[in-house]
């Protein structure tokens, strides 16, 4: 069999991803894990919800994302009465000698980076509209349907607290991100450097490292770094194994209501990939899909209320997991 | 290694195992039994590891993990025909990988102390076992000189069959005698000792024995009586002669006495006639008898030609006599055949019977007696032995033979076993004889009923007893069939006082 060539070489791409992260540490200040969770999520092709409490530095962080890749930015701050023709667009009558006629005046989705700030705000009808635009990548306003500029990257963030007047996102809408990465508070030491950095009077300006060509050229290469079948068996056991029903652990069990769905698996993979590559590897190992795993799963495992009494969270049941699933059986 | 060490430890406890019950069970060449499973036990190991050993990619995985190539090697490994976009640079990256790291370290050979202390003890306990004196030894060398006593016993026996085959003279009975020793021989062969083995010749003797004629020696004494009359008359005294050479030329010479009856004289005719008729008297063979009555008559009648006839039936009758005795002269050989494989397993039954009775009695007889001239030479053998037994007390015991001297040559070395009886109970059996040397003076004999016979424990002299009788037996011309149940007199006397 002949495969079709990469279009770009591998090793670009890794040099791509750690130009990228250079670039950012250049205005982001630590976060380290959810820069490269990040940039997994832009070669990946996917989305990035983000959970922190804000001034966090999380519109900095898709707004040098867009300054980095030389990419269209938009941000959208979500209310109880955004609408979702605010985000898609909306056809508007227009006046043109004469005549009047409706004219499709896009919404703010069309952008290659769209940084939803606080989805959770906005109403189910509104976040809908947002998901469908993420997973489809296209909006449909009346009766036309119409393409979102390619890559197409949401980064949508979440308020852990406040969540008075909220609207949380249900599970099938949470499924539909990639990662869901969270944002530390910084140390004490990335504060003083943040207060050094943002203080003064010049703000460090990013050089682009890559376009959109290479972003896309980048998303085809990584999904062509091959995985063994041992260590797709392996992400398979690890899904398997956060569904109460499958699973040996006791924790789970007692703990979890829902395991990953397929997207899940999906999404363990892919992001291996694209972590070995950015890794400078060729192959899927089991720690990449070790790294990933907090991201890929942590919004897919849903709890149950016993797991809130104990203070037991995903992300400790998912290092069990992982910890325990059997890496050398066939 | 680990596999070679787990044949190894299977191969010493095999050996272990083997030379265990080699000293429990008398077992035939147990060094090469031991020495068979070294070979079984590498064979199974090596059967073991063939269907055990990792495959090509387990190894690849198990390189992966212990050397943190992330997965490299068994990517490419199972990727390796493949042609992606990146299986190139997979494969490459891969071998760079494990150039850089040392492959050997993935395999550790894990040799565990606890097995390896256990094959070291194993083999050490094996080895002192080896070097150990193995009691069943002496069972077992009993048991090949048992094997080759019978051996010799059957050799002789065919040694027999093939000097009756080659006889000059072949005998009717020939076929019914080598079939009857063919089976002596191998019932012989096939016996579990020789003890067994003996009483098959005493019934193939007396079949032999069927095989000869009854009247053979009324025949052959008449016609020695014939031989005697006819030296004493003119025209017989050819015949006479020729009669004592042998039955059948007295039968032709018988012939040609007839065939000149006419032209004899009538005195010697007469004269005939009436040694004919004395021998007539003296026959003891009825139809011998009427030949020389009707003989006699019919010279004293002067009818020549019915002397004739009867003289002529005479003859046949001698001719009759001649093959009957060469028949029973192959009985005889074949007789003596098995009179001299009974001797050989005789011989070897005594020492079994010896050996067996000694219990466990340490003490080692010594043997030397000779006799010299001619005649019979005697020897004197004697040993002493002492033995524990099982129960409390102490046994002693002592032993005597004699040796018998070959005809006209020097006797023989007497033979001798000491005979240890091993200590019993309390209860003891004395019977009526001489107390012994070896016997204890804090062990005094008591005294018989009469209060003069000194009584002698039964065990101290039975063998003296047995040794006695059967010497008594060998010097004697007692038939070996009676020896036979003398020697298993004293056995199973032997085998009571062991069981008491």
């Amino acid at each position: 069999m002949i495969a079709e060539e990469p279009r770009l070489d591998p090793g670009r791409v890794t040099e791509l991803a750690r130009s990228l992260e250079t670039e950012l540490a250049r205005l982001i200040v630590g976060q380290k894990e959810l820069v490269r969770d990040t940039v997994i999520t832009l070669i990946a092709g996917g989305h990035t919800l983000l959970e922190g409490v804000p001034g966090l530095g999380k519109t900095v962080l898709v707004r040098s994302l867009g300054q980095a890749l030389k990419l269209s930015f938009a941000r959208i701050q979500f209310t109880p009465d955004l609408m979702p023709a605010d985000i898609v667009g909306t056809n508007v009558i227009r006046e043109d000698k004469g005549r009047r006629e409706f004219h499709y005046q896009a919404g703010p989705l069309f952008a290659n980076l769209v940084l939803a700030d606080e989805v959770n705000r906005a109403t189910p009808k509104t976040q809908s509209a947002l998901l469908e635009a993420m997973q489809e990548r296209t909006v449909t306003v009346g009766t036309e349907t119409r393409q979102l500029p390619v890559p197409f990257f949401v980064l949508a963030t979440q308020n852990p607290i406040e969540l008075e007047g909220t609207y949380p996102l249900p599970e099938a809408q949470l499924d539909r991100f990639f990662f869901k990465s969270l944002v530390p508070f910084p140390s004490q030491e990335e504060l003083l450097e943040i207060a050094r950095r943002t203080t003064g009077n010049t703000t460090p300006q990013l050089r682009p490292v890559a376009d959109s060509a290479s972003i896309v050229a980048a998303q085809q290469v990584a999904r062509e770094v091959p995985i063994a079948e041992h260590v797709l068996a392996y992400a398979g056991r690890v899904i398997a194994a956060t569904h109460p029903s499958r699973t040996e652990l006791d924790s789970v069990k007692r703990y979890v209501r829902f395991g990953a769905s397929p997207r899940g698996l999906q999404t363990l993979v892919l992001a291996g990939k694209v972590r070995a590559l950015l890794e400078g590897r060729y192959n899927v190992a089991f720690d990449d899909l070790i790294a990933v795993a907090h991201p890929a799963l942590r919004h897919r495992v849903f709890l149950r209320f016993e797991a809130e009494a104990d203070d037991v969270t995903a992300d400790q049941l998912i290092d069990e997991i992982v910890e325990k699933t059997d890496k050398s059986a066939a | 290694m680990r596999y070679l060490l787990h044949a190894t430890l299977g191969a010493c406890a095999w050996i272990l195992g083997v030379v265990i019950v080699a000293r429990f069970v008398p077992l035939e060449q147990a060094l090469r039994v031991a020495a068979f499973g070294v070979p079984v036990a590498f064979a199974a190991v090596a059967v073991a590891w063939v269907a055990a050993r990792p495959s090509p990619i387990g190894l690849m995985r198990t390189a992966d993990l212990r050397l943190d190539l992330k997965e490299r090697l068994s990517t490419a490994w199972e990727r390796r025909l493949d042609g992606g976009p990146m299986d190139a640079a997979l494969r490459q990256d891969a071998l760079a990988r494990a150039a850089r790291v040392k492959l050997a370290a993935a395999y550790p050979v894990g040799l565990r102390r606890g097995e390896l202390l256990l094959t070291a003890a194993l083999a050490v306990a094996a080895m002192g076992l080896l070097l150990l004196p193995n009691p069943m030894d002496q069972l077992l060398a009993q048991r090949r000189a048992d094997h080759i006593a019978q051996a010799q016993a059957a050799a002789t026996i065919a040694a027999a069959q093939k000097k009756i085959a080659a006889a000059s003279t072949p005998a009717a009975v020939d076929p019914q005698l080598q079939k009857i020793l063919q089976d002596a021989k191998a019932k012989i062969a096939a016996a579990p000792d020789p003890r067994a083995a003996l009483q098959t010749i005493t019934p193939a003797e007396q079949q032999l024995l069927q095989l000869s004629d009854p009247q053979t020696p009324a025949r052959a004494s008449t016609a020695q009586n014939l031989a005697n009359n006819l030296a004493a008359t003119n025209a017989g005294r050819a015949a006479s002669q020729a009669l004592n050479a042998s039955p059948s030329q007295g039968a032709q010479s018988l012939r040609d006495l007839a065939s000149q009856l006419q032209s004899l004289s009538p005195q010697d005719r007469a004269q005939l006639a009436k040694a004919l008729a004395a021998a007539a008297l003296q026959a003891k063979d009825p139809t011998m008898a009427a030949s020389l009555n009707q003989a006699s008559t019919a010279l004293e009648s002067g009818d020549m030609t019915a002397a004739a006839i009867a003289l002529n039936d005479l003859a046949g009758e001698l001719d009759s006599l001649q093959q009957q005795e060469n028949n029973d002269q192959q009985i005889a050989a074949a007789i003596n055949g098995l009179e001299a494989a009974r001797l050989q397993l005789a011989s070897q039954a005594d020492r079994d019977a010896a050996q067996s009775t000694s219990g466990t009695a340490t003490g080692s007889p010594s043997a030397g007696a000779s006799g010299g001239g001619s005649g019979t030479g005697t020897g004197n053998p004697n040993g002493n032995g002492q033995g524990n037994g099982t129960d409390s007390g102490n046994g002693n015991g002592n032993g005597s033979g004699s040796g018998s001297g070959g005809s006209g040559g020097q006797g023989s070395s007497g033979s001798g076993a000491g005979q240890g009886s091993a200590a019993q109970s309390t209860e003891r059996v004395y019977v009526p004889a001489a107390p012994l040397p070896g016997q204890s003076e804090n062990d005094p004999a008591p005294l018989g009923p009469g209060q003069d016979v000194p009584l002698t424990p039964y065990t101290q002299v039975i063998q003296a007893y047995e040794q006695t009788a059967l010497d008594a037996a060998n010097q004697s011309l007692i038939p070996g069939s009676e020896r036979d149940l003398i020697r298993a007199y004293f056995s199973s006397l032997g085998e009571s006082g062991a069981g008491r």
